[in-house]
C-alpha cells in the first residue's frame, strides 16, 4: 500500500525549475525521511502533495487521491506542519491549535492536553510573544493532536531544543506504533537516523536516492588502513577502491560495501601487520550527496535503489 | 585579544573607537540605505503629487478663461457646503490661481500625509516587526538611529515635495511666490504627519495599527478642519490640516501657521525618541496580555478565523463612518447659512430652493462616504492577500478548508462589513436630520440614500477580489489605484465637466444622487450584477493558481 506516490514530478517558478522530474514512494505505516540540500526542492514537493501548488508536469497520488483536486477531502485525512509557521499575531497559541485543529476535522481535547504538557507549551502566550521553538511546537501539537492517517512535517524540529527533539522523537514513534504514515523532511540526521523506515535524498528537484537505512548504509564505503609485509601493488585496479593513498609504508583507501571481502583478500594475499577500519556513517553518504563532488565522482548515476 | 591589538599597527582613521559611539550612531549608513530602498516609492509619491498640481492648474487656466466663468465658480462652490467639507476654506477663489489650491490641496496633503507615514513607519516598525531591526542594532548602529534616519528621509521627501510643487506649479505659469507656498504648505502637512507618526510607531507594537492610528488621526483631523471652514470658526486651528491649509496660497501666502507646522512637528519627533527610550525592541508601549488558552466556540470556521482578524479594523470603520454620518448631517444646517451669507450666490442662482440646496449637499456626502466604504472594502479585501503572502493562509488550506471558503470568508466579511458602514452613516445622518427637521420621513430618506451606494461599493470591492484571484501580485497596487481614480472622477467630474465616459467610469457615479435625485432600479441591478461577475471571476482564479509562497 502507497501512501504517496510521486513520479516525474516537475514544477517550474518562472526561470526556476524547482522539480525536475521528481520521484517518491511512501508506503502506508512508515515514516519516511525526505533529505536534500537548502533549495532542493523538499517543500515546494509538500506544498505540491498538499495542493497548494499545481503541478506542471508528473503523477502525484496521495492517499489514493489527486492532490490538486480531492485537496479538501484529503485534507481531512492529513495534518502538516509548515516549514516557517507563522501564527496570527493576536490570537493565542491554545486558540491557533484549537483552529487548526477543528478546521482539519476536530482534536481530540486529552491528546491535546498531554501534548501540551510534554510540548511544556503554555497556550496562553499571543503568537507573537512565542519564541521559535515555541511556535513551532504550536504547529507540532496542533498536527499531533488530530488522528490524521498521514502527518506531513516539514523541518518539524528546527528550532527545538535536544530535549524537545526527544519528546518529538518519542510521538513519532507512537504515531508510528498506531500504524500511521509519516512524510519527514529534515536536516537533522540523527533524527532521519532514529526514526525513519526509510529515506529518500534529493537534490537539484531530483531524487538521487531512496531505500532503507540499511540498504543506503551499504552503499556507503568503508575507510581501511593497511600496513602489508609486501608493497600494497594492485589495490588500483580493483573495482569499488577509490581515494588510493600510500602513506609512509601504509596504504589508505575507501572501498564499497560490496567490494570490501574482495579488497581485503587482496590485502591479506600482501600479508596483512596492521588494518584499521571506519565503519560506514550515513553522515558520510549525505555529504557526498549533498557536496558538488556528487556531479563528478560518478555516485550520481548509481541507479536508485527500491525495496 | 587585547594584546593582538596593541600589536597591530594603529590606524589613522578612527571610526571604530568606542568612545565615539553615541546612540545615533549609523544613522548616515542607515538614511543612505532607506533612501536606497525608497528611492522608486518617493518618487512616485513625489511624482503624483506634483502631477496632480499641475493638471489641476492647466485644466483650470482652460476652464475658468473668463471673469465671469470664474465668479459663477465662486458662486457655486461659496455656497456649497460638500465641496468645502471635502477641499478647505474658500479663500483666494477670487483667482484662478487661487483656485486651484482650493481646489487640489485636500488630495496632496493627503498624499504628503500617507507619503510621511508609509515612510516612517517602513524603516521602524515594519522592520523592527519583521526582525530586522534587531539584526542592525547588533551592529554598531545605536538606539535613536533607526527612528531618526526614517523621520529624516520623510522630511527629506516633504521638503522635496514642497519643492516640486512649486517648481510644478510655476512652471504652469501660476505665480512663482504662491506656488511655493502651496508647496510648503503640502511639505508642512506632510512633516506633522512625519512627527505623529514617529510617535505611533512607538505606541503600538504592529504596523497594521501604527496606519488605523495614523490613518484614523488624519481622518479626525480632516472632520475637524471641515467643520471649522464650513462654519468660519476656530474649530479650524484644532487640526494641523486646518494650520496648512490656512497659508492661504496666491492670497494672503502667509507663512506663519506653516511655521506652526514645523514647530509641532519637532516637538512629536522629540516625543517620539522620548517615548523610544521607555520601550523594549519590539514591543509598543504596552506589554500584550495573554491570551486564552484554548478558542471559543465560534473559532472553528474559517469565517470565525475571517471576523477575528479583522473585527477591530470593522469596528473603527463602522464607527467612523457613523460618526462622519453625524457630522456631515449636523452641518446640513449650515448650508442655508452659507447660501444666505453669499450675495454673489444668490445673485447666480437667484432665490434658490434651500430644499434642494440641502439634498444636494447631502446626496454628495453620501457619496464621499461611499468612497470611504469602499475604501475600507478593499483594505478588508486585501486582508486576504496579506494573509497569503505571510504564509498564513498555507496552513488553513493545508486543512479540510477549501480555496472558495477561505477566500469567501474574507470577501464576506468585507462586503457585509462595507454594507454596515454604509448603514451606520444612513442612520446617524438620518437620526441628526429628524432631529433637526423634526420630519420622520427623513430618516427613512437618509437611510435609503446610503444603502443606495451599497452595491457600487461591492463592485469596488469586486474589482479588488477579482486582482487577488487572477493578478495575485499586482492586487494591492490595482485597486488602490482603482479607489484613487474613483476618487479623483467623483470629486473633479463634475466641476471640470469631464465627457460623460470619464464620470461612468466610477461605479460610484452610476447610483442615483438620492436624496436629491429619486430611486432608479436599472444601475443599481446592473451594478450588483457586474459585483456578482467580478467574484465568480475571482473564485475561478484561485481555485486554479498557485497559492504564494514567499
Ligand atoms: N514561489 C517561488 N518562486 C520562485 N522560486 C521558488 C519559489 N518557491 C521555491 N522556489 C525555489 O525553488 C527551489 C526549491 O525550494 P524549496 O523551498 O522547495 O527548497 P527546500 O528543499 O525546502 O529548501 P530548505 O531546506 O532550505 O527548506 C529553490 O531554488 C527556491 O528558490
Ligand atoms: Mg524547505
Amino acid at each position: 500500500m502507497t501512501a504517496i506516490s510521486v513520479a516525474g514530478l516537475v514544477k517550474t517558478f518562472g526561470a526556476t525549475r524547482a522539480l525536475d522530474g521528481l520521484d517518491l514512494e511512501v508506503s502506508t505505516g512508515e515514516v519516511h525521511g525526505f533529505l536534500g540540500p537548502n533549495g532542493s526542492g523538499k517543500s515546494t514537493t509538500i506544498r505540491v502533495l498538499l495542493g497548494l501548488l499545481r503541478p506542471d508536469a508528473g503523477q502525484v497520488r496521495l492517499l489514493d487521491g489527486d492532490p490538486w483536486r480531492d485537496a479538501v477531502a484529503l485534507h481531512r485525512r492529513l495534518a502538516y506542519v509548515p516549514g516557517d509557521v507563522t501564527l496570527w499575531p493576536n490570537i493565542s497559541g491554545g486558540e491557533s491549535i484549537d483552529l487548526l485543529g477543528r478546521l482539519q476535522g476536530g482534536l481530540d481535547p486529552r491528546r491535546r492536553a498531554e501534548l501540551l504538557d510534554r510540548f511544556d507549551l503554555d497556550p496562553r502566550k499571543k503568537a507573537r510573544t512565542y519564541s521559535k521553538g515555541n511556535r513551532q511546537k504550536v504547529a507540532l501539537v496542533a498536527a499531533l493532536a488530530s488522528d490524521a492517517e498521514l502527518l506531513v512535517l516539514d523541518e518539524p524540529t528546527s528550532g527545538l531544543d535536544p530535549l524537545m527533539e526527544a519528546v518529538f522523537q518519542g510521538c513519532i514513534r507512537e504515531v508510528r506504533a498506531e500504524g500511521r504514515t509519516v512524510l519527514l523532511s529534515s536536516h537533522i540526521l540523527a533524527e532521519a537516523e532514529a526514526l525513519c523506515d526509510r529515506v529518500s535524498i534529493i537534490r537539484h528537484g531530483r531524487t538521487v536516492q531512496s531505500g532503507s537505512l540499511d540498504e543506503l548504509r551499504h552503499l556507503t564505503r568503508t575507510a581501511i588502513t593497511a600496513e602489508t609485509v609486501r608493497p600494497a601493488a594492485g589495490l588500483e585496479s580493483l573495482a569499488g577502491v577509490h581515494d588510493l593513498r600510500h602513506e609512509d609504508g601504509r596504504v589508505r583507501f575507501d572501498v564499497d560495501t560490496d567490494a570490501l571481502d574482495g579488497a581485503l583478500r587482496h590485502l591479506t594475499g600482501l600479508g596483512v601487520v596492521s588494518l584499521t577500519s571506519a565503519p560506514p556513517t550515513l553522515e558520510e553518504l549525505f555529504l557526498r550527496h549533498y557536496g558538488d563532488e556528487l556531479a563528478d565522482d560518478g555516485t550520481a548515476a548509481r541507479e536508485p535503489v527500491r525495496s | 585579544m587585547s594584546t593582538q591589538l596593541s600589536e597591530a599597527p594603529a590606524r589613522p582613521t578612527a571610526p571604530d573607537r568606542p568612545g565615539r559611539s553615541s546612540t545615533t550612531t549609523g544613522t548616515a549608513a542607515l538614511f543612505r540605505f532607506a533612501l536606497r530602498r525608497d528611492r522608486v516609492r518617493l518618487t512616485v509619491w513625489i511624482a503624483a503629487g506634483t502631477a496632480m498640481v499641475a493638471l489641476q492648474s492647466v485644466s483650470s487656466q482652460s476652464f475658468y478663461d473668463s471673469p465671469g466663468a470664474l465668479a459663477a465658480y465662486r458662486a457655486s462652490v461659496g455656497s456649497n457646503a460638500a465641496t468645502i467639507a471635502l477641499a478647505g476654506p474658500p479663500v483666494g477663489l477670487d483667482t484662478v490661481a487661487g483656485a486651484v489650491a482650493f481646489e487640489i490641496s485636500a488630495t496632496v496633503m493627503l498624499i504628503a500625509a500617507l507619503m510621511a507615514m508609509f515612510t516612517v513607519t517602513r524603516h521602524t516598525r515594519a522592520d523592527e516587526e519583521a526582525g530586522r531591526t534587531e539584526l542592525l542594532r547588533s551592529a554598531r548602529v545605536g538606539r535613536h538611529a533607526p527612528l531618526l534616519a526614517a523621520v529624516l528621509l520623510a522630511a527629506l521627501a516633504c521638503a522635496a515635495l514642497a519643492v516640486a510643487v512649486g517648481l510644478g506649479a510655476t512652471a504652469t505659469g501660476l505665480p512663482a511666490t504662491g506656488s511655493f507656498v502651496l508647496g510648503a504648505s503640502f511639505g508642512a502637512a506632510g512633516q506633522v504627519f512625519t512627527g505623529i507618526t514617529a510617535v505611533a510607531v512607538q505606541v503600538t507594537g504592529h504596523t497594521r495599527s501604527v496606519y488605523g492610528l495614523v490613518g484614523g488621526l488624519f481622518a479626525v483631523f480632516f472632520v475637524l478642519r471641515a467643520v471649522g471652514d464650513i462654519e468660519g470658526n476656530w474649530v479650524v486651528w484644532t487640526s494641523p490640516i486646518g494650520w496648512a491649509q490656512a497659508a492661504h496660497p496666491f492670497s494672503d501666502d502667509a507663512v506663519l501657521p506653516l511655521l506652526l507646522c514645523l514647530v509641532v512637528a519637532v516637538v512629536l519627533v522629540l516625543g517620539g525618541f522620548a517615548l523610544l527610550d521607555r520601550r523594549d525592541l519590539g514591543a509598543g508601549l504596552t506589554q500584550p496580555r495573554p491570551g486564552r488558552a484554548s478558542a471559543t466556540p465560534w473559532l472553528r470556521s474559517p469565517l470565525g478565523l475571517a471576523v477575528r482578524l479583522q473585527r477591530g479594523a470593522l469596528l473603527a470603520w463602522v464607527l467612523g463612518l457613523a460618526l462622519l454620518g453625524v457630522v456631515y448631517g449636523a452641518l446640513a444646517d449650515s448650508v442655508e447659512t452659507l447660501i444666505a451669507g453669499n450675495e454673489e450666490a444668490l445673485a447666480v442662482f437667484g432665490d434658490p430652493d434651500v430644499d434642494d440646496l440641502v439634498s444636494a449637499y447631502l446626496s454628495t456626502t453620501f457619496s464621499i462616504t461611499a468612497l470611504l466604504a469602499a475604501a475600507y472594502a478593499v483594505s478588508s479585501v486585501l486582508r486576504a492577500r496579506t494573509e497569503e503572502s505571510d504564509q498564513r493562509a498555507e496552513p488553513v488550506l493545508a486543512t479540510a478548508t477549501s480555496r472558495s471558503a477561505w477566500l469567501g470568508s474574507h470577501v464576506a466579511v468585507a462586503l457585509v462589513g462595507s454594507a454596515l458602514a454604509m448603514t451606520a452613516s444612513g442612520v446617524t445622518t438620518g437620526v441628526v436630520r429628524v432631529l433637526q427637521t423634526g420630519e420622520a420621513a427623513a430618516f427613512g430618506r437618509m437611510v435609503g440614500a446610503a444603502l443606495a451606494y451599497v452595491p457600487a461599493v461591492w463592485v469596488v470591492a469586486g474589482i479588488a477580489v477579482a486582482l487577488f484571484g487572477l493578478l495575485p501580485r499586482l492586487a494591492a497596487a490595482l485597486s488602490w489605484a482603482a479607489v484613487g481614480l474613483f476618487l479623483v472622477i467623483t470629486m473633479f467630474a463634475e466641476s471640470f465637466d469631464w465627457p460623460g465616459w470619464v464620470g461612468d467610469l466610477s461605479p460610484v457615479s452610476w447610483v442615483p444622487l438620492m436624496p436629491l435625485e429619486p430611486w432608479t432600479t436599472g444601475p443599481v441591478l446592473v451594478l450588483t450584477a457586474l459585483a456578482g461577475a467580478l467574484l465568480a471571476a475571482s473564485f475561478a482564479g484561485f481555485r486554479r493558481r498557485d497559492l504564494a509562497t514567499g
